[in-house]
């Protein structure tokens, strides 16, 4: 029986930007019925993106349908007395509230955990603040950059010698959507044990210190941070991007032992220099990486990128193309995994939507993101019961907004 | 454990280095009782990684190894033997989940790909970690931190603003290693939730690469709509939006929202060039950041990051400070939520380790428990649990099992 674990679940989702809605997409991936409440009033970041200077805007077609797929959409104007009520009432039918708003926001709504649980009792409620909802900088304000720079990932990201540098891909955002997973189903583990629901409060900073342990006991241990070491290992070599051919086309190597060292030289066609005792073993290759990666540079500039990873991985030795987006979306092995998948949405068209990132036989077929509002007849009619006529006075009135 | 959510959840790991260790770990985190397996004598690579305490390697010195297995039973047991293989399928049998992070061809070879498993106990979440998933072309390919940041489309995005004559840059340490951990315990506590309800079981496939894919948001969004491809190289319309130095340090700073950069202005002192037409706005700074920049340093050269961190800040501006270890150590937020615990263990004595992110307000924190040494559980889990005796324990010992 193929049946995705969280069905019949109802999750209502507060959420904007990527943290919150990526957490929201993943549990409509499992199964859960997640509806978020949005407004016009202020709308999420990500359905106004314009993402190029010539660019329409649309309140349809931002990165918002990348992190929001599957989920139902409402309009709600929380700050209107109504709205509120509306609001309780949509949680009352619910089995959990996620948000990641500004820790200000709920409270000065009367919308926050106290208050919920009073209308809901087993109610599981998580926020996901940047450095947490309580201590003395819980007002801190972010964005991912800020939290991964706090939480010490900068520091020792960077060439060797060279000042630290931002990411490129904003990594605090989903792996706090992924922290506040955890917590919510750790959460809901235990409901089902104990009967009792909870607020579970992720801070973001947190999690990204907690994924760069090694940066933090080597301070621990040895007092030092960690330096900025480009692409180095702290044991491998080859541990680099070489050049292939073509314009800024990379391939990455890692080269783990003698054996794979051996294969490698082979699949190079044993060259002289291979035979160097500057590269006899790993401690020689590690000290002599940088004349190494020159040589090895040498070979990979005559073949694509692909084929260097080709002829690598069929000899043992773990090598990547560098992909860039389009070579990522059409590359034979996430097109047969499904982990990227084309959607037709109706208003952003044909896009390119990334799934969770396991499979399982057990998993929820899902539609795209929904267009603002989309839900709003299910949410307020055969949710909450409401006649045509006051849905309709409600949003003639800019309360369902 | 730190928190007791998963009360009576029994954990099988038969993991190495980071990704199925760190996803282990997050469930001991939350009260799952996790026994870890590890190879007799040689253990887990990760106690050969660094940091090693005062820069002394040894199996039990390893800071890598301690974080990622701590909260968990650690014993030792050789599964390439046939008792090996029987002591395993016993502890299979109680277990609710098993995690493993092992290449697909070995995991048949040994007879414990999910098809065997799942004769042994039908009930049973078995999560696969591997650098490209159970399934495809690249299945049995060789990954690792580097080349799942390449294939996984990170890579070639990193980092902002880069130099197209430099290599594409890694991140630091195990970054996405760890993610990847962290998704599979995600996924592993969903499909939890649902063997409770209808006693289901199922394979969770969990791909490091697709676990790097998910950060490529803003990139694939602009693809999907425009067909144009970001590189690290684009300049974003957006200034500043950098790193920047400081007097004794480093602070990140980006204002997406003019009020943000007025009221920056206002924490510079109101210099006069703030009010040139040349940095009217976001856009027009990013085309004029060469001249912006100089004028800017002039000023966070004389300020540290302590108090542009918190000037900025009390005024509502999302500015970042570039903290060091030892400052994020000392955050005082963090210190506040007692986020870093200290974990006492035979060997290495105190230590200071990170906590976990999360706080439930039904569930009390309780200290952690440290990592185990090699073997450490042996006699609890062989003798105390199983029945051998500590004759046969010395026997398995011998022939190599445990």
């Amino acid at each position: 029986m193929d049946t995705a674990p969280l069905k019949g679940l109802r999750v209502v989702a507060l959420t904007w930007v990527w943290a919150g809605p990526w957490m929201g997409a993943v549990l409509a991936d499992m199964g859960a019925e997640v509806i978020k409440v949005e407004t016009r009033q202020r709308l999420d970041a990500q359905r106004v993106v314009k993402l190029t200077k010539d660019s329409v805007e649309d309140i349809n077609m931002g990165q918002f349908n990348f992190t929001n797929r599957g989920v139902k959409s409402c309009t709600l104007n929380l700050k209107q007395p109504e709205g509120k009520e509306l609001f309780k009432k949509l949680v009352k039918v619910s089995d959990a509230v996620i948000t990641n708003l500004s820790p200000r926001v709920l409270p000065g709504w009367g919308l926050d955990y106290p208050a919920l649980k009073e209308i809901k009792p087993d109610l599981i409620m998580v926020t996901l603040p940047a450095f947490g909802s309580e201590g003395p900088d819980k007002d801190y304000v972010s964005y991912a950059s800020t939290i991964e720079a706090v939480g010490g990932l900068n520091i020792s990201f960077g060439y060797p010698n060279e000042p630290p540098v931002l990411s490129g891909t904003y990594p605090a955002d989903p792996i706090g959507s992924i922290y506040g997973l955890v917590g919510f189903l750790a959460a809901l583990n235990y409901r089902t044990e104990t009967g009792k629901g909870q607020l579970v409060d992720v801070a973001q900073s947190e999690g990204v210190t907690s994924l760069i342990p090694e940066v933090i006991m080597e301070e621990v241990m040895n007092g030092r941070t960690r330096p900025r070491m480009g692409n180095r290992d702290e044991i491998m070599a080859p541990h680099a991007c070489y050049l292939c051919k073509g314009e800024d086309k990379w391939v990455a190597i890692a080269v783990g032992n003698d054996v794979e060292w051996q294969a490698m030289c082979k699949v190079m066609g044993n060259p002289d220099w291979c035979k160097d005792e500057k590269f006899a073993d790993q401690y020689n290759r590690w000290q002599n990486q940088d004349e190494l990666n020159k040589l090895v540079g040498s070979w990979t500039k005559d073949f694509t990128n692909t084929e260097v990873m080709t002829m690598l991985q069929k000899a043992g030795v773990a090598a990547g193309s560098s992909l860039d987006i389009g070579e990522l979306v059409r590359d034979p092995h996430v097109v047969k995994r499904g982990a990227i998948i084309q959607q037709n949405h109706p208003v952003g068209g044909k896009i390119n939507v990334y799934r969770a990132p396991w499979k399982s036989a057990l998993t929820a077929k899902n539609p795209p993101a929904p267009c603002l509002g989309q839900h709003n007849d299910y949410v307020f009619k055969t949710l909450l019961g409401m006649s045509d006529s006051e849905v309709a006075r409600l949003s003639e009135e800019k309360v369902i907004y | 454990m730190f928190y007791k959510a998963l009360n009576g959840v029994k954990v099988l790991e038969f993991g190495n280095l980071i990704s199925a260790p760190f996803c282990a770990k997050i469930l001991g985190d939350l009260g799952a009782e996790v026994i870890k397996i590890e190879e007799p004598e040689i253990g887990d690579t990760s106690r050969k990684q660094e940091p090693f305490l005062k820069d002394i390697p040894g199996t039990e010195r390893s800071g890598l190894y301690q974080y990622v297995n701590m909260n968990k039973l650690g014993i030792t047991l050789n599964l390439e033997t046939t008792t090996g293989k029987k002591i395993f399928g016993e502890l299979l049998k109680t277990a609710d989940i098993f995690v493993e992070n092992n290449p697909p061809k070995r995991m048949k070879e040994l007879g414990l790909d999910y098809k065997s498993v799942k004769k042994i106990n039908p009930r049973i979440i078995m999560t696969s970690i591997t650098p490209f998933g159970q399934t495809g072309p690249y299945k049995d390919y060789k990954g690792g931190e580097l080349v799942a940041t390449h294939l996984g489309g990170v890579g070639y995005l990193s980092t902002r603003e880069g130099d197209a004559s430099k290599e594409p840059l890694k991140y630091p340490a195990h970054l996405f290693s760890f993610q990847a951990g962290l998704c599979a315990a995600g996924a592993t506590l969903g499909y939890l939730y649902g063997q409770k309800i209808t006693g289901e079981g199922t394979q969770i496939d969990v791909s490091e690469q697709e676990s790097v894919i998910q950060n490529v948001n803003a990139s694939i969004a602009r693809y999907s709509y425009t067909g144009q491809i970001s590189r690290r190289t684009d300049v974003l319309d957006l200034a500043p939006h950098h790193i920047l130095p400081c007097k004794d340090g480093y602070i990140y700073a980006s204002f997406v929202e003019e009020h943000q950069w007025r009221r920056f202005v206002e924490v510079m002192g109101h210099p006069d060039w703030a009010d040139s037409e040349l940095f009217a706005n976001a856009q027009i700074r990013s085309q004029y950041w060469d001249a912006l920049k100089p004028l800017m340093l002039e000023w966070t050269m004389e300020h540290t990051v302590e108090e542009i961190y918190r000037n900025s800040q009390e005024k509502g501006i999302p500015l970042g400070a570039v903290r060091n270890a030892a400052q994020v150590l000392e955050d005082k937020q963090m210190k506040a939520r007692e986020f870093f615990v200290d974990i006492d263990r035979a060997k290495t004595g105190k230590l200071t380790f990170p906590g976990v992110p999360y706080r439930f307000s039904e569930i009390q924190r309780e200290a952690p428990v440290a990592a185990p040494l090699l073997g450490q559980h042996n006699e609890e889990i062989y003798c105390k649990r199983m029945g051998y005796t500590r004759i046969d324990l010395d026997k398995l010992k011998e022939a190599g099992v445990i």
